[in-house]
């Protein structure tokens, strides 16, 4: 008897204490704070936002009307349901109906409609007008109801509905990148730009609720320095870092590092519509000088898949063609070339490179390599903000650019490829490879797409004005106290309320 | 009648001309005769040796990379380790003693230079031409010297050459406030006025009864620049505005090191150290001279 009543003692204090430490547990959980370190966001309007950090802060604040998950699979955002017209032209969108802004206004088809309208208003000098160019039409078809005319049928539309920019933004917003007021998990609560971002959690998300009850998004000039803060504990989580700071994050104390595959890659590319780019025989030589896989294996110490010099990666399984591979390196071809072409004495070229990620080491390397077969590159470093700030990437004459992931690659070749591209840095055209861009991006016909990509592969990676040694992996570090943090490829796209505390 | 002044030309004689050799002895001899000042100018007499024979001293090339020597530790193969590109820190840090001398060295040199003319003629002369030349001097001097650098390097676009255009227009104006100062201190002296009145020329007046005074100061302030400068050339190498990869500047091989510096702190150490050490010993140099060429104008 006696032992019972002590035994059932000791039970009570057992559940008491259990009890005590569960809601300890759960009391400290509702309080946490996840602190992430990012770049100093510049612009944050949706429709001219484009930096990782910025899409980081914009996406958690709105919402895309479909969104596309890790496997590249598409998802309902705010709206619930789609369907396609059989001649591919009209698309119609079922949306939310019970989704509220922050402020407390209601979301409706005409958001939709604005906001779209003004993506793609032709003389806004946006990128995203030449993505929706083959939009006729947007239209409030029902109370929770838009539909979309095209003026071609296009197989990616629902991935351009997804692109960066198009997030949902109220018809009747005003100061948009100073106020914001969104349908998303989290609402903006204080923002001072240059030093942080303060984000709360939307109770009336119409989604899953949001992990933890607070973000903090501290701004920091440079990555290294916000890797330090992540070892101090100072913050909880670093999105994207260059391959040396990840490598040296390997065992450290509470920290768990996370990568993905992803389609992203570092472009060197010459312009071909002036002296030197334009003589075939000086691309022949650049694309021949080149050792990708010592790339590969010293500046992203052999974590990222090479590159043929296209765009398109295994990740892009069905489009991707293995068999494709650039001209094997060959010196003494290279040389010969370029005295052919009239450099005998070296050709010199200013390799311009923004100062981030891996680009200073990836030009310092190519730097040595085509210095060995003719060449006689100077290197230029230029802050990122710089070198993209001013429009003079796409002037110079041969420079190295990091291209983000994206979901499809047709995003790559009508931005970057096709004849007057906005984005068309090496100021490359020709009518046979326009032909199969326009083919891959409107048939409805997917082997006709895989033969039309597989056809621009083996053209970029046998003379396209291009080098893509790798496709790079992107690199996280959380700490250890949180778990749930889906790594997107483009890390902006991140979701940061599936973050909950271990 | 004497000449007016005349005896009192005699009496106060402008610095007397000595032989150069003993006056470089004399120097010395101050200059050791303090430890602090000794090691400072043993430490930049070593720099200037490395300057000269670093190339050859270096084992590798600068920018010569080992691939099967990436990110080693410093060892007997790689005294200072190697960087994650496999480049010899010790070679690139031996090799960039050069750069820092002429960059820095060169552009000091061509503001004292320029400095030492303007604030010579102008002040002596007076009138308009000090007004107008130290109006313009006043409002590059306005401006912070790394502030101008970066205008400067702005418009010229970053080079080695451009690097030592910025020094000496950052740092002329200093070196002609200088030189002026003491210049017109010196300027109404009795022995000036003496050779004024015995009609000697101007330029014979600016070399030979005004210059040798102005001497000291100059030497270190020539000194203080030059350590200013070793500064300037890193910090815009640090910036990224300087010196370009690869090249192996000081401040850029710190800058790139940034990241690496948990993997591979000796590409860190090793030429922040240098830089470090050849400021602190210019500085104590420049102390010494300071107080060698003061004792001995005394």
């Amino acid at each position: 008897m006696l032992v019972r009543t002590f035994f059932c003692a000791r039970l009570g204090v057992h559940i008491a204490a259990s009890v005590l430490a569960l809601s300890l547990v759960i009391g400290t959980a509702s309080a946490q704070t996840l602190s992430v370190g990012i770049e100093i966001p510049a612009q944050l309007d949706p429709a001219f936002a484009s930096a990782d950090s910025e899409i980081l802060v914009l996406s958690n604040v709105y919402d895309y009307l479909v969104e596309i998950d890790a496997a590249n699979d598409v998802q309902p955002g705010l709206a619930t349901s789609w369907s396609v017209s059989e001649d591919g032209r009209t698309w119609t969108f079922e949306l939310r109906d019970d989704v509220t802004y922050h402020s407390g206004a209601a979301f409706g088809p005409e958001d939709v409609v604005s906001t779209f309208d003004r993506l793609r208003e032709p003389d806004s000098g946006l990128p995203t007008a030449d993505v929706y160019a083959g939009i006729e039409s947007v239209e409030a078809s029902g109370p929770a109801q838009v539909t979309f005319t095209l003026s071609d049928p296009n197989p990616f539309f629902l991935y351009d509905l997804s692109d960066n920019h198009a997030l949902i933004v109220d018809a009747d917003a005003t100061d948009l990148g100073t106020t914001f007021d969104g349908t998303g998990p989290f609402r903006v609560e204080s923002y001072s730009a240059e030093d942080r971002m303060i984000l709360a959690a939307n109770a009336d998300y119409f989604g899953d609720a949001p992990g933890v009850e607070r973000v903090d998004l501290i701004f920091f000039a440079e990555q290294a320095a916000a890797v330090s803060a992540l070892r101090g504990g100072q913050i909880d989580l670093v999105l994207r870092m260059p391959t040396p700071l990840y490598q040296s994050l390997e065992g450290a104390n509470g920290i768990e590092r996370i990568s993905v595959p992803t389609n992203g890659f570092d472009l060197v590319r010459l312009r071909v519509d002036r002296a030197p780019g334009n003589d075939p025989r000086v691309v022949e030589a650049l694309k021949l000088a080149v050792d990708r896989s010592a790339i590969v294996e010293v500046v992203t110490d052999g974590l990222a898949v090479q590159g043929s010099d296209t765009p398109i990666g295994p990740l892009y399984e069905a489009y991707y063609r293995p068999d494709v591979t650039p001209p094997a390196r060959d010196v003494e071809r290279a040389r010969e070339l370029l005295a052919e072409a009239g450099y005998e004495d070296g050709l010199e070229l200013v390799l311009n490179v923004p100062d981030s990620g891996d680009r200073p080491d990836l030009a310092v390397v190519l730097k040595e390599q085509l210095d060995e077969a003719g060449f006689d590159i100077e290197v230029r470093l230029q802050p990122e903000s710089v070198y993209y700030g001013d429009g003079g990437w796409l002037e110079v004459d041969f420079g190295i650019t990091g291209w983000g992931s994206r979901p499809v690659p047709q995003f790559y070749f009508e931005t970057m490829i096709a004849c007057g591209a906005v984005w068309n840095e090496a100021h490359y055209c020709d009518p046979e490879v326009d032909a199969l861009i326009e083919t891959a991006g409107s048939t409805l016909d997917e082997e006709e797409r895989v033969e039309a990509y597989a056809e621009l592969q083996r053209i970029l990676a046998s003379e396209g004005p291009y080098v893509i040694p790798y496709f790079f992996p992107q690199f996280a570090a959380l700490s250890d106290t949180f778990t749930g943090m889906d790594l997107k490829a483009f890390p902006g796209r991140t979701d940061l309320a599936s973050i909950t505390v271990r | 009648m004497t000449t007016p002044g005349g005896g009192g030309a005699a009496a106060a004689a402008p610095p007397a001309q000595r032989a150069p050799l003993a006056g470089v002895r004399r120097l010395l001899g101050e200059l050791y005769a303090r430890p602090t000042s000794a090691i400072g100018t043993t430490l930049v007499a070593l720099f200037v040796l490395l300057a000269v024979i670093g190339p050859w001293l270096a084992p590798y090339g600068p920018t010569e990379q080992i691939l099967s020597d990436r990110s080693q530790p410093p060892g007997a193969a790689h005294w200072f380790g190697t960087d994650r590109l496999g480049r010899d820190v010790f070679s690139r840090v031996v090799t960039g003693a050069r750069d820092i001398f002429l960059l820095a060295g060169g552009g000091t040199a061509v503001a004292v230079a320029i400095g030492t003319v303007a604030g010579l003629v102008t002040a002596t002369l007076g009138g308009w031409w000090e007004e107008i030349t130290f109006r313009l001097f006043d409002t590059l001097l306005a401006m912070p010297a790394l502030l101008l650098a970066l205008l400067l390097l702005g418009t010229l676009g970053p080079s080695r050459s451009s690097v030592l255009w910025v020094i000496a227009v950052a740092y002329t104006p200093i070196v002609a406030r200088v030189v002026r100062s003491v210049v017109l201190s010196v300027k109404t002296r009795e022995w000036v006025a003496a050779a004024r009145m015995q009609g000697e020329t101007l330029p014979w007046i600016l070399t030979r009864e005004i210059l040798p005074s102005v001497l000291p100061a100059l030497a270190v302030e020539s000194a203080l620049r030059f350590s200013y400068a070793i500064f300037l050339v890193a910090s815009l190498g640090f910036l990224g505005v300087g010196v370009q990869p690869p090249n192996p500047d000081w401040g850029l091989m710190v800058a790139e090191a940034r990241d690496y510096v948990y993997l591979t702190p000796w590409s860190l150490i090793f030429p922040a150290a240098a830089i470090s050490l050849l400021v602190v010993s210019v500085n104590l140099a420049a102390d010494g001279l300071g107080r060698a060429l003061r004792t001995e104008t005394r």
